[in-house]
């Protein structure tokens, strides 16, 4: 692994919180999302399910179709005619299902048919003509519903409708329960929510007759994995396939599964041989656009009458709804974090994806982390509670310590490095714990509900890919990679593109950084550009924003090929200054040689033998001058049941919350919230700051406000923002936050993940602060949201929330 | 059909539109400024934030009918001569925006809240952007930049325009 000093020339911008003036774009309303772009197209709308599950009889579309302005009608019967199914990736039982809906509906939302028309109006005025024959069949919709052998099968092919029940043990397990002095259980309801960026899904398909291929503008964030499925769904070589990605209005995971509809805008454009745009309404958005799956989670944790955790048993059960490409994934991520930030010798797994008629799932910011991270952290409380002992000696006693870094869990996860017990006690000095209870006390004498929570977490990042497999056991992708092209203009400046995208993390800035001090120059010379094109950019199946990849790999291609380029420059230069290139270095723009009296040349004069005077090279040196690289994580372990690491870099943090609950009107209202992260070192302080704490209010509102409320028939009841309440600027709590800094020795600049953060570690904090305020009442905390309502009765009445 | 005149950024624009055509679409797609954006369709998450006679107003909440012989400001009139709006100088040195969605109605609104609040509190500031959602910052890197922007304007002596 290369050295700071090896990749570094300079070290001025790097680790400073410059400005994204590469986003300038921003701040000026001249972003170029989808539905900015200058192209002449005609609308598409989605005719949708309004059966959470019924056979689907006869589609009439010809009053639809015989409107003037319409272009063209498709059915879901007639898209399963022409395309492959959709492929599922974690589940083990068979289940067939298309893009659109064929045969059957199974969940309120389901693409049903689609119009092509003039203009947006009149092609959803084309919605209300088409007549669909339903026969309603009994709807499927808690995850006991699904577990029940009586209920209908939502895929009669399954024959259940548990699609997967996979178990994975490691250390040995029934010795930690025989030696322990307690066995506490608990189980917990997790709800649906999701991150909801602000830009909804858009889509332009246009397709080219002559060459019988499709462009399409997406603002997807998994790219590399999308172009492989729309490209066999449609059964068509990847060279006819062209994926188009500008600027993106968030993404937090939500933008994974937009594939299955470009499949279908690409078979409308084709009938209507024009470009065909689809923009997303924020009801279909909420109906059908993806969400976090629900769960329910049984854990049981085996104790020593000291606190000390000897082992743990958990079974978690996914209701991933009716999308049978993502069912399945979120047990290995919970799996992935099953210790959290502690040393807990042994463990058992138990996960099961259910379907049911919920809406599809996708892998929401922190995917199973945030759920995993609030049942440990309830857990603790709970039996630090049950054991009279103080819940933070608890944490001090069972956490990884940093000497034992680094740290492999049971089933191979690798916790590079971190101080978890100084992370802890930096956020209570933080906060002021003690005194915070002391004052507690006093407010609580004076009829006030009053309480502290605190939740220390590890927040994983760059998945492993494949780890969705273990249950199948054929992997398709692994470990987890990214690419970039490098290269210097004609003017001596750099140009970086890479096989990434950017969802509003402010890569462009972040990279210019890093190529500014690879090449001793200013971040303002260095072009970056963020938007992919797959005819050009260097992508891979992985490539895409998620899972806190980009500091780990996509940096890494950044700097492998900024190097290559760098290594050719110098080669060059050598030649020119006639020097040896280990004299040279980089200063200004130029390259110096450090004997032969300081002479130097330009970037702009090697550019120029590069580029023009190419006689000039030195001897077998090539022409131009930009380089492709592609970087692997160099931790990623094959995929295995017995030793297999799911993530690959591990940042933790504790958060603290200090809250007060009304318990009239059952509302939380925060006193102070700390937190103290540990993201390795920060390349940009400003923008890691602006992760921390908008990942914390995603967070935040799962805890509070925000759930997908489905009726006994399967109708989402909670479809716009009046009734999914996300957390606006009032009424969140002013963040303090602390940094410690854990270089990673496995990534090239001593990163971590830092995008998920606070939306794993939040959630908890903020539960055990309401159950510590409303502990008058003795009410015990034990699923989410934490409503107002539920607030209410479970002071009132049942004592659980 | 109807034929409406809209002022915007100081440009005439005049079109036939249909009646129920919304102003957002009419700012997006008959006046081509893509910088004021779709969020919600409800109302609620004030992405499609532009100024209409100088207050803050949600054009997907209005009919393009409804704005006819109005003075509407965009995001893309906030610059002047070249020179960013000192809440647009705020937002880019303090991080206050990641993705960008949110950006120009965040901009629009704190820059109407500045006209009548020069010194606001966090507080306030806090109240008066219930109407615009961020889903990226948490808001917090906003609020600094609207306190920030309130600070150079009151340094400058001037008021927004």
């Amino acid at each position: 692994m290369m050295k700071l000093d090896e990749i570094f020339a300079t070290r001025k911008w790097v680790g400073n919180p410059l400005r994204r003036d590469h986003d300038i774009r921003f701040i000026k309303g001249e972003g170029e999302y989808v539905d900015d772009l200058e192209i002449e197209c005609v609308h598409a709308a989605i005719l949708r399910s309004i059966y959470a599950h019924a056979r689907l009889g006869k589609i009439d579309t010809s009053k639809a179709a015989a409107m003037p302005g319409v272009l063209a009608v498709i059915t879901g019967p007639e898209v399963a005619q022409v395309t492959k199914p959709v492929v599922p990736r974690a589940i083990t039982k068979p289940a067939i299902q298309y893009v659109m809906a064929s045969g059957k509906v199974r969940y309120v939302g389901e693409p049903v048919a689609a119009v092509v028309a003039e203009d947006r109006y009149l092609a959803e005025d084309a919605l209300e003509q088409i007549e669909v024959e339903y026969e309603p069949l009994p709807p499927v919709v808690e995850i006991q519903d699904a577990l029940n052998p009586d209920s209908p099968l939502i895929f009669e092919e399954a024959g259940s409708n548990i699609l997967m029940d996979d178990t994975l043990q490691h250390g040995d397990v029934e010795k930690a329960f025989r030696e322990a002095d307690h066995v506490i259980r608990e189980s917990f309801k997790m709800h649906r929510y999701s991150s909801t960026p602000l830009e909804n899904w858009v889509i332009i398909a246009k397709y080219e007759r002559a060459s019988d291929s499709y462009t399409v503008w997406a603002n997807d964030q998994q790219h590399g994995r999308s172009i492989v499925n729309v490209c066999n769904t449609l059964g068509i070589p990847n060279s006819r396939f062209r994926l188009i990605v500008p600027d993106a209005g968030g993404g937090f995971g939500i933008k994974l599964a937009l594939w299955p509809y470009m499949v279908s805008l690409c078979l409308l454009a084709r009938k209507v041989d024009r470009p065909v745009k689809w923009v997303q309404t924020r009801r279909e958005h909420l109906l059908a656009g993806t969400h976090a799956p629900d769960c329910e989670v049984e854990i049981e944790f085996a104790i020593r009458k000291d606190g000390k955790i000897l082992g743990l048993r958990f079974k978690d059960i996914d209701n991933d709804g009716s999308f049978i490409h993502n069912a399945g994934i979120y047990g290995m991520i919970k799996f992935a974090t099953l210790v959290g930030a502690y040393s807990i010798p042994a463990t058992q797994a138990e996960m099961l994806s259910v379907v049911t008629n919920k809406g599809p799932t996708v892998q929401n910011r922190g995917v199973g982390k945030p759920t995993m991270i609030f049942v440990l952290e309830r857990m603790v409380d709970i039996a630090s509670k049950q054991l009279g002992i103080d819940p933070m000696e608890m944490r001090f006693k069972n956490f990884v310590q940093p000497e034992q870094m680094p740290y492999t869990t049971p089933s191979g996860e690798i916790y590079e490095s971190g101080d978890y017990p100084e992370c802890l006690r930096k956020a209570l000095r933080l906060i002021g714990y003690e005194e915070f209870k002391k004052q507690a006390e006093e407010w609580k004498k004076q009829g006030r509900y009053v309480g502290i929570g605190v939740s220390a977490s590890i927040e994983p990042g760059t998945s492993n890919l494949g780890y969705y497999y273990t249950a199948r056991g054929t992997p398709e992708y692994m470990g987890n990679a990214e690419g970039a092209i490098v290269g210097i203009d004609y003017d001596g400046n750099p140009n970086v593109m890479i096989g990434s995208v950017d969802e509003g993390q402010g890569h462009a800035t972040t990279i210019a950084q890093v190529v500014a001090d690879m090449l001793a120059i200013h971040p303002d010379q260095v072009t970056v550009h963020t938007h992919l094109d797959s005819m050009v950019s260097p992508f891979l199946g992985h490539s895409g924003c998620y899972s806190n990849k980009f500091n780990d790999v996509d940096l890494g291609a950044v700097i492998m090929a900024t190097k290559k380029v760098r290594d050719k420059m110098l080669r060059i230069a050598a030649h020119m200054l006639q020097a040896r290139p280990e004299e040279l270095k980089l200063q200004d723009g130029q390259v110096v040689a450090s004997a032969n009296g300081g002479k130097s040349v330009p970037f702009k004069e090697i550019a120029a033998l590069a580029y023009k005077k190419v006689l000039l090279l030195p001897e077998g040196e090539e022409p131009g001058l930009k380089e492709i690289a592609y970087y692997r994580s160099t931790m990623a372990k094959l995929p295995s049941k017995t030793d297999f690491n799911v993530q690959i870099t591990h940042s933790n943090s504790v958060h603290i919350a200090a809250v007060e609950v009304d318990i009239e009107t059952g509302m939380v209202k925060f006193l102070k919230y700390v937190i103290v992260h540990d993201c390795g070192n920060q390349l940009n302080p400003g923008i890691v700051e602006g992760m921390v704490i908008g990942s914390t209010v995603h967070g935040i509102g799962a805890v509070l406000l925000e759930e997908f409320v489905y009726n006994e028939d399967g109708q989402l009841v909670t479809t716009s923002f009046m009734d999914y309440m996300k957390p606006v600027a009032a009424g969140l709590p002013h963040f303090e936050t602390g940094h410690m800094v854990s270089p990673c020795p496995y990534t090239l600049l001593g990163t971590k993940s830092v995008g998920e953060g606070g939306a794993i570690g939040s959630l908890a904090a903020v539960a055990n602060a309401v159950e510590d305020a409303l502990s008058p009442f003795g009410v015990k905390v034990t699923s989410l949201p934490i409503t107002p309502e539920k607030v209410v009765r479970a002071v009132k009445e049942t004592k659980v929330i | 059909m109807h034929r409406i005149r809209v002022t915007i950024n100081g440009k005439q624009y005049e079109h036939e539109v249909e009646p129920r055509l919304l102003l957002v679409h009419y700012i997006r797609e008959k006046a081509r400024l893509t910088g004021t954006h779709v969020g919600c369709d409800t109302g609620n998450c004030g992405a499609c934030t532009v100024l209409f006679h100088g207050q803050p107003i949600k054009s997907c909440l209005m009919l393009a009918v409804q704005a006819d012989g109005s003075e509407i400001t965009t995001i893309e009139g906030m610059a002047r001569n070249g020179a960013l709006h000192p809440v647009q100088e705020a937002f880019l040195e303090k991080f206050g925006f990641q993705c960008g969605y949110c950006t120009p109605g965040m901009i629009l609104s704190a820059a109407a809240l500045l006209e009548q609040l020069p010194n606001p509190t966090e507080e306030e500031i806090r109240e008066a952007l219930e109407g615009n959602l961020c889903m990226c910052t948490g808001y917090q890197q906003i609020i600094d930049s609207i306190l920030h922007a309130a600070e150079k304007l009151r340094a400058a002596g001037t008021k927004p325009k």
